[in-house]
């Protein structure tokens, strides 16, 4: 889990082009939007993509979107379920 | 039309023309076929957590056109109105490259978002909240001259009080290549400032982005004001230039020699200058003349920069050393006329005038 968390920091501040923010900066239970890391829904749409192509998962429930997108550690915590499901 | 009056005009260019006091008075030397914009410190201006996903041509906009607006004293115009050729070329070549690399499945949609022609004027719009008249051109080489008219007639039938105009492009590596291939650009190594000594084939490509903040009445603080603006497609010949250039100064009540400076379109390629030879022996023999492009290279909407200049040295009713002017009258400048022609289709004419 502890490799997942990093590698999705990686992606994520690789992918979101996020400046002034450094992987080793993201908190694994730091909220991802709002008042956490500040990410936004254009955000989001780059982070189902990235699901997409990294992980080849997909949320097909818009609702779940709102506990996947939680943070680093909820998004670890969907790629580990589901990747276990389609094994 | 009425005329539109240049409250304040801002460009990020090849040379030292953003937060630059001077007036090109130091003209930068690019030994190269690409001249490539000088941009500033952009987390002065825009919000950093929004510059992230800027590419170059947005940032250099969104950049001068918050600089434009804050010089004018305006926080929000009554309309947008941009003109672009390529649009946000670089986004364009990130979206296409990822639908290749990804065998068109779902891609990165920020990129996509961003390649619209018209991301420019949305996100000055967005960053100013400004929810009004907001159009962007995509015509060419007259796309500049376009939004210009559009600005104008605003202005002119009182639908708007003051217009925020732009007009940009952006060089990519990958256009670069392209169009090289096309064989615009000159194959030899040539220095900018030497272009027009090198009588041979292509010119140097060129990138900027220039925002002007028009109003429909005058004050003591506008730069010029913008008479006219006209545009001709695909003419037969010469003649027919000469023509429309008549008309035009015929619809403006003045002769050629009320034009106290003409800036022209010359881009050292010596079938594209050869136009502006034959008219300056012709109709404009006699009348002062520089050129442009050797600052900011050729590319579709180079007549924004024309402008800033035109705009500037009407201003300072003083044309900078470094242009090598050579004509020492002292005379007030009160009319300068741009002519351009973007690859002999697209023709414009661009008065300015002293306020």
């Amino acid at each position: 889990m502890d490799e997942l968390m990093a590698d999705l920091k990686e992606q994520i501040e690789v992918q979101l082009k996020l400046k002034n923010i450094k992987r080793e900066d993201i908190g694994n239970d730091q909220p991802l939007f709002g008042e956490g890391l500040g990410l936004d829904s254009l955000d989001v749409l780059e982070l189902i993509v990235l699901l997409k192509q990294q992980y080849k998962l997909r949320v097909s429930n818009p609702e779940d979107g709102l506990k996947v997108f939680r943070s680093v550690r909820t998004m670890a915590e969907f790629i580990t379920a589901n990747r276990v499901q389609n094994t | 039309m009425m005329k539109a009056y240049i409250r304040s005009a801002i460009t990020i260019s090849p040379q030292k023309t953003f937060n630059s006091p001077a007036f090109l008075n130091d003209l930068v030397e690019y030994n190269s076929n690409r001249l490539t914009s000088i941009e500033p410190d952009y987390s002065e201006a825009i919000d950093p957590r929004l510059i992230r996903r800027m590419s170059r041509i947005i940032k250099m906009s969104v950049a001068s056109a918050l600089a434009c607006l804050k010089d004018a004293g305006i926080a929000s115009p009554d309309a947008i109105v941009t003109g672009t050729a390529y649009g946000c070329l670089e986004d364009t070549g990130i979206f296409l490259t990822n639908m290749v690399q990804e065998d068109e499945e779902p891609v990165t949609p920020v990129a996509f978002v961003q390649s619209t022609h018209n991301t420019i004027g949305a996100q000055v719009a967005l960053l100013i909240k400004c929810s009004r008249y907001n159009n962007t051109f995509v015509s060419g080489g007259a796309s500049f001259e376009n939004a210009l008219l559009d600005a104008m007639m605003l202005l002119s039938e009182n639908n708007a009080a003051n217009v925020l105009v732009g007009g940009m492009d952006e060089i990519t590596d990958m256009s670069h290549i392209v169009l090289s291939r096309l064989c615009l650009y000159k194959r030899q190594l040539v220095s900018n400032l030497n272009l027009f000594n090198i009588n041979s084939k292509g010119t140097i490509n060129g990138e900027g982005a220039a925002f002007f903040l028009l109003k429909n009445i005058p004050s003591a603080n506008d730069l010029a004001c913008i008479d006219a603006v006209a545009t001709l497609y695909k003419p037969n010949d010469v003649a027919e230039i000469q023509q429309y250039i008549h008309s035009f100064l015929v619809s403006q009540s003045i002769s050629y020699s009320d034009i106290d400076l003409l800036i022209f379109g010359n881009n050292g390629d010596s079938k594209n200058d050869e136009i502006y030879t034959q008219l300056q022996q012709s109709v404009f023999n006699g009348t002062p003349s520089i050129n442009y492009k050797h600052l900011c290279g050729e590319y579709p909407t180079s007549t924004a920069f024309a402008t800033w200049l035109g705009a500037n040295i009407i201003k300072n009713n003083n044309i900078p050393i470094a242009l090598d002017y050579q004509e020492t009258s002292k005379n007030k400048i009160n009319k300068v006329l741009i002519y351009n022609h973007y690859q002999n289709i697209y023709h414009s004419l661009i008065l300015l005038s002293s306020c």
